[in-house]
């Protein structure tokens, strides 16, 4: 094991108070009180450890509601953890929702340098990028008119070629492959290959289980918060498929 | 990019009270491009998909003049000479007051989507706001200059001042916008009341009417009086009415203690900004 891993968590917890919530989270939870504490809290994920070593990729799979999307926003800051450490080193790109931070007044161009400058891009390198940008989402005559007339996968195209042009050390993906006509669906699996190989951890969040085998070394398993399996990819996988057979 | 890859990103431990308050300081610094991009696209979201598109953020203000002018001048025969003038010179930034701190009291919460995309330093959400209301501020100038016009004489070298008025405004607009827009993602309800606070500010401020007037009618209650002199808007109107109006230096003694004053507010806010933007992503 490496000294300082690309992720390294330590007893994790995620929770969420359900009185300041919206409405939309607290029916999610519904149920689930086996996962609520004494004052009421909704523990999303809690006592996950978990190291990524440099080279690998890592599928999160699991029910609806087990974690997934938690877990992977907070690998990428958004969401604080209340217990436990967490550690990720180097430069993140997530793709969790594409065409995220684009304002529609603006125009193509002046939207990528947007993006690059919540990303944290510095402006002069994003302009170097532009062009290719716009050439790998094929906007084509529309780069100088505001992205409000663009359709839903012009911006979603748009949107992935922004989030793809860093070249991180760590790549969060939530589901993304599948954006846009077959055309560009076979584009983006090629660029988020070429990204993965150059990245030096990916940890991929995904319901389709064959993607989740073939595309990443290891895996674990979600359920109610916790990991209940962790091992090579091709295990994991293979359990959780039988178990949800049998089930049927 | 320049992060090393070896360099803790994420989960990086928590810096201390002033620590962060430097920190937030200097991404500001950092991210002025983002600053700026944010504030000049909701200026320019004004006017899209209008007919008379940007030429808004001039008839904008033009017209709210007119509607001053009408039920003030007209209607209740308050005027003082030259009465447009007098009027503009208050109304104005008292919008710019208004506009800064509405919508950046909504400037977090509007985000709420990016943020739960994209980290990046939520400080500069509300900073972006009062951007975008200072540009429009400056166009509003415009029609003031029109007044010029019909008024030449009221015109002086004093009106070079402007900037530092408008920085003394700007000291206090920021601690207010900041905190606001912070609690407003907890409590949506802070939207909705700082609409009638200002409201009920505009009235206590001397806009629509000269200092000396308000303060005789308040006369009899001497609270009232009290609040009057408190309130750092009431010093900023008078002096930005010192410069465009009457052509006269404005106390700058009285302007440099309300400037001084608004500095450990402005620290209080980035703190309270900093306890809550961590809790941020988990509400909205």
């Amino acid at each position: 094991m490496s000294e300082n891993p690309p992720i390294r968590l330590k007893d994790l917890g995620v929770s969420f108070d359900l009185r300041r919530s919206k409405r939309r989270v607290r029916r999610q939870v519904a149920g689930k009180t086996e996962r609520l504490d004494e004052q009421g809290r909704f523990w999303a994920l809690r006592h996950i450890s978990l190291t990524v070593e440099s080279g690998e990729s890592l599928a999160v799979i699991g029910a609806n509601g087990a974690g997934k999307s938690t877990l992977l926003k907070t690998l990428a800051g958004i969401i604080v953890p209340d217990e436990g450490t967490i550690e990720v080193r180097g430069s993140i790109a997530t793709l969790l929702q594409l065409a995220a931070g684009f304002r529609d007044e603006l125009d193509a161009e002046e939207n990528i340098l947007l993006v690059g400058e919540f990303l944290g891009v510095p402006s002069s390198e994003m302009k170097k990028k532009t062009q290719e940008i716009l050439d790998f989402a094929a906007i084509g005559d529309f780069a100088d008119s505001p992205v409000s007339t663009y359709s839903s996968g012009m911006r979603a195209r748009l949107g992935f070629a922004v989030a793809t042009s860093v070249e991180p050390d760590v790549l969060l993906l939530d589901e993304v492959l599948s954006t846009g006509d077959a055309a560009f669906r076979e584009k983006s699996r090629a660029r988020i290959v070429e990204l993965k190989n150059r990245a030096k951890a990916i940890v991929y969040v995904t319901h389709d289980l064959d993607s989740a085998e073939t595309f990443c070394t290891r895996a674990i398993e979600l359920e109610n918060g916790q990991i209940v399996a962790y091992g090579p990819s091709s295990e994991v996988v293979g359990r959780y498929k039988e178990r949800a057979l049998s089930n049927k | 990019m320049s992060i090393h890859s070896s360099e803790l990103t994420v989960g990086r431990p928590r810096r201390g009270a002033l620590g962060g308050i430097a920190e937030s300081i200097h991404a500001l610094a950092k991210r002025r491009r983002l600053v700026w991009y944010l504030a000049n696209s909701s200026l320019r979201s004004k006017g899209s998909e209008s007919v008379l598109g940007n030429a808004w953020l001039v008839i904008d203000p033009a017209l709210q003049l007119l509607i001053y002018y009408l039920l003030v001048g007209v209607i209740l025969r308050r005027p003082e000479p030259a009465f447009p003038l007098f009027l503009f010179a208050a109304i104005l930034p008292w919008r710019w007051f208004t506009q800064a701190v509405s919508s950046s009291t909504e400037s977090v919460r509007k985000m709420g989507k990016v943020m739960q995309q994209i980290v990046f330093p939520q400080i500069v959400l509300p900073v972006a706001a009062i951007g975008a209301s200072l540009g429009s501020f400056v166009f509003g100038l415009i029609p003031l200059l029109f007044l010029y016009v019909i008024y030449p004489d009221r015109i002086t070298a004093w009106i070079l001042a402007l900037p530092l008025v408008m920085i003394v405004q700007l000291l206090w607009t920021l601690p207010l916008a900041i905190i606001l827009s912070a609690v407003n993602v907890f409590y949506n309800d802070i939207g909705n009341l700082v609409k009638h606070f200002l409201r009920l500010a505009f009235y206590l401020s001397p806009a629509l009417f000269s200092y000396d007037k308000l303060l005789k009618a308040a006369e009899s209650y001497p609270i009232v009086v009290q609040i009057l002199h408190l309130n750092p808007m009431a010093w900023i109107l008078i002096a930005y009415r010192d410069l465009l109006y009457h052509g006269r230096s404005p106390d700058w003694f009285g302007l440099a203690i309300v400037a001084a004053a608004s500095l450990p507010f402005t620290l209080l806010s980035l703190y309270v900004f900093n306890r809550l933007s961590p809790k941020f992503a988990k509400v909205l």
